[in-house]
């Protein structure tokens, strides 16, 4: 006879990020793999003693790197998703290891937003959800900024509203 | 209060102590050129050594107690000091998590006391305790008081408040404590540091040890090693009683519900201090080199203690038989998530470990192998010896499989895992701030999930690896009841 057992298990948070931040990825992607080949090759090219040394590390880089351009922008943006409830932060993130991430709003240490530069160039931001473990903090990247703005200030408010020490 | 609190100076028998501190360091110096009639020369050296770091180490001290005061107000304890650099440390007093006392030899003959107030600092980011060194014994224990219990010291009440005693040094333990390699290390530490201070009396300690060993013959080289490795294990051995000398780990009623505090040290002595408000947990770990043995290092989990120091806060008792520390951890908890039985986890976890384990074997053989045939120095069979490392490694993955457990205990939520030192966890749940679930790809598939406890205590976060990927989820929104609840949806699912 078989019986159904209730198996719990995490749904994926309500907002996808931007759109755009497919192209903030493969940016990213770009110019860590443009580094990376850039400084072996031209190591390669000038050292000719070292060169058996950074053959295969540079082949490696030259192979790896455009396929990592193409495969985990898409892939991150499939996984990556968030939400904000009343209660907590909901994150999800990753590509081939991925992470669902939750705090809650009474445990809050500081809410921030971030723009690096890459991410001004597409009208993106981070925002920083940091609790009182060093380890605990959720960053949700790939939102607009005008989102990530009205999300931060939306968290600070209910974090001030709600009781609770922090630790 | 008055408006203005006095700032007061360290203690005055300070003065003395560094007066006396020079004058014994100058000693070994006295002694080699009255005694022995030693002559100026390279043979002077360690004496000489000796003097300066001595005679320079008093000085700075007595100019530290020069430039040092304190003070405690109502809100803030306030430390200025240094002569040149001028720095001014506060430290909110409602922010004090530990008053700790210790006391080094020359402290306890002088009848000082070296005061530690911790505020739950983050070493990592380079924040020291705040350290009053040093003042008399009466202060300490009225600072203590002040700080930790809000109130004046009133020594026949504080002497007379029950205190419940939850372990004290059994002298077996000392058989956890000295069989290890560091009994080389100290021994080779001590003879090197007497056959220093040897040469400038015109002694030649190693060449004579070295004299009694034949070094044709295995056997007395064997002898040789044996003698060194029995000396080590001594000097342990005395290391670890002086250090635990009537170790005693109390439970004291105080201001704001209860400390456990433990007192230890011969001549060195420590009193270390920690809220039971800020307990939220406690580890056993278990090193896997002596776990036949039984051996086990028990900490307790709390916010505001650094944890990254050689003998920190956090350590309630000292390296010990499991029994026994299972034993206190559940009397220092009231509860007792520590000898809980812990569900296993499912064989995918130790297929994933085996795999890990072949895939690093073949990188190193990998590895070797192409080092072998671009470097002429690394022999043709080097990628073999990597392949040896096989069975070490699938050894270390079933052992690796067999420290994995979880469970919920009471108030308690339980996770054990470790290769090199299988350490339980329990932590409260109402100290977990957050949580993470993590699934690779692979993990996915093999139907395991890894669950993570963010928390301000402790490490930080605690971690179940390779639960069963249908019960990740449910651990975590049930250890935590409330948080999880609005993002978990129930699968009807039929078992396997």
């Amino acid at each position: 006879m078989t019986r159904t057992a209730a198996v719990l298990r995490l749904r994926p948070p309500r907002h996808r990020v931007e759109r755009r931040a497919v192209g903030w990825w493969a940016l990213r992607a770009l110019l860590g793999t443009a580094i990376l080949v850039g400084g072996l090759g031209t190591g390669y090219a000038l050292a000719e003693p070292a060169r058996p040394w950074l053959g295969p590390p540079l082949l490696a880089a030259a192979l790896l790197g455009p396929a990592y351009l193409l495969v985990t922008p898409p892939w991150r943006y499939r996984v990556h998703r968030w939400e904000t409830t009343e209660a907590a932060v909901y994150a999800a993130s990753g590509w081939f290891v991925r992470e669902w991430r939750v705090a809650p709003i009474s445990r809050i240490q500081t809410v921030d937003t971030t723009r690096g530069p890459l991410e001004q160039l597409l009208g993106l931001a981070t925002l920083a959800v940091t609790t009182a473990s060093a380890h605990g903090t959720i960053h949700i990247v790939g939102l607009d900024q005008q989102v990530a703005r009205e999300a931060a200030r939306h968290l600070t408010a209910l974090t001030e509203a709600t009781p609770g020490d922090a630790t | 209060m008055t408006a203005e609190v006095p700032w007061r100076r360290l203690d005055t028998r300070m003065i003395w102590v560094d007066a006396v501190r020079s004058l014994l360091s100058l000693a070994p110096a006295g002694l080699a050129v009255g005694v022995f009639g030693a002559r100026p020369g390279p043979a002077m050296w360690p004496v000489a050594v000796v003097a300066v770091v001595g005679v320079t180490g008093a000085a700075g001290d007595a100019l530290r107690w020069l430039k040092t005061r304190y003070r405690i107000t109502d809100e803030h304890v306030e430390r200025r000091t240094g002569l040149l650099v001028r720095r001014y440390r506060s430290i909110r007093r409602d922010r004090i998590r530990s008053v700790d006392t210790s006391a080094r030899l020359r402290h306890r003959l002088a009848g000082l006391r070296l005061v530690t107030i911790g505020a739950g600092q983050h070493s990592a980011a380079g924040e020291a305790a705040l350290a009053l060194d040093a003042v008399s014994r009466e202060t300490a224990q009225w600072l203590r008081q002040a700080l930790l219990y809000d109130r004046p010291a009133q020594p026949e009440t504080a002497a007379a408040s029950p205190e419940t005693e939850l372990a004290r040094l059994d002298w077996r333990w000392v058989f956890y404590n000295v069989f290890n390699v560091w009994a080389y290390l100290a021994a080779a530490g001590v003879l090197w540091g007497a056959h220093w201070l040897a040469t400038t009396f015109g002694l030649d300690l190693a060449g004579s040890l070295a004299g009694l060993v034949d070094w044709r013959q295995p056997w007395s080289v064997g002898l040789g090693l044996l003698a060194v490795g029995a000396f080590g294990v001594g000097v342990l051995a005395v290391s670890f009683l002086t250090e635990h000398w009537r170790f005693r780990l109390v439970r004291v009623p105080g201001e704001h519900g209860t400390v456990l505090r433990t007192t230890q040290g011969l001549l060195k002595t420590r009193e270390v201090n920690r809220d039971d408000d800020r307990l939220r947990g406690l580890a056993i770990s278990e090193p896997l080199l002596w776990r036949w043995l039984g051996v086990a290092d028990t900490n307790v989990i709390t916010t505001g203690l650094s944890m990254w120091s050689l003998s920190p806060a956090s350590t309630i008792l000292p390296r010990g038989p499991v029994r026994v520390a299972r034993s206190v951890a559940t009397r220092v908890l009231g509860a007792e998530p520590l000898v809980a039985t812990l569900r296993r986890h499912p064989r995918a976890a130790l297929r994933r470990r085996v795999g890990w384990a072949v895939l690093a074997t073949g990188v190193a053989a990998g590895l070797l192998g192409w080092l072998a045939a671009t470097v002429d120095a690394v022999p043709g069979w080097a990628p073999l010896a990597g392949l040896g490392l096989l069975p070490m490694a699938l050894a270390a993955a079933a052992v690796a499989y067999r420290a994995l457990g979880h469970t919920r205990s009471g108030d308690y939520l339980v996770v054990r895992s470790g290769l090199v030192s299988r350490t339980t966890a329990a932590l409260q749940s109402r100290a977990v701030v957050g949580w993470c679930l993590r699934q690779s790809l692979l993990q996915r598939r093999l139907g395991l999930a890894t669950v993570v406890a963010a928390t301000a205590a402790g490490d930080g976060q605690y971690a179940g690896y390779d639960l069963p990927a249908a019960e990740a989820a449910g651990f975590a929104g049930r250890a935590v009841p409330g948080l999880l609840a609005p993002f978990l949806v129930t699968d009807q699912e039929s078992p396997q």
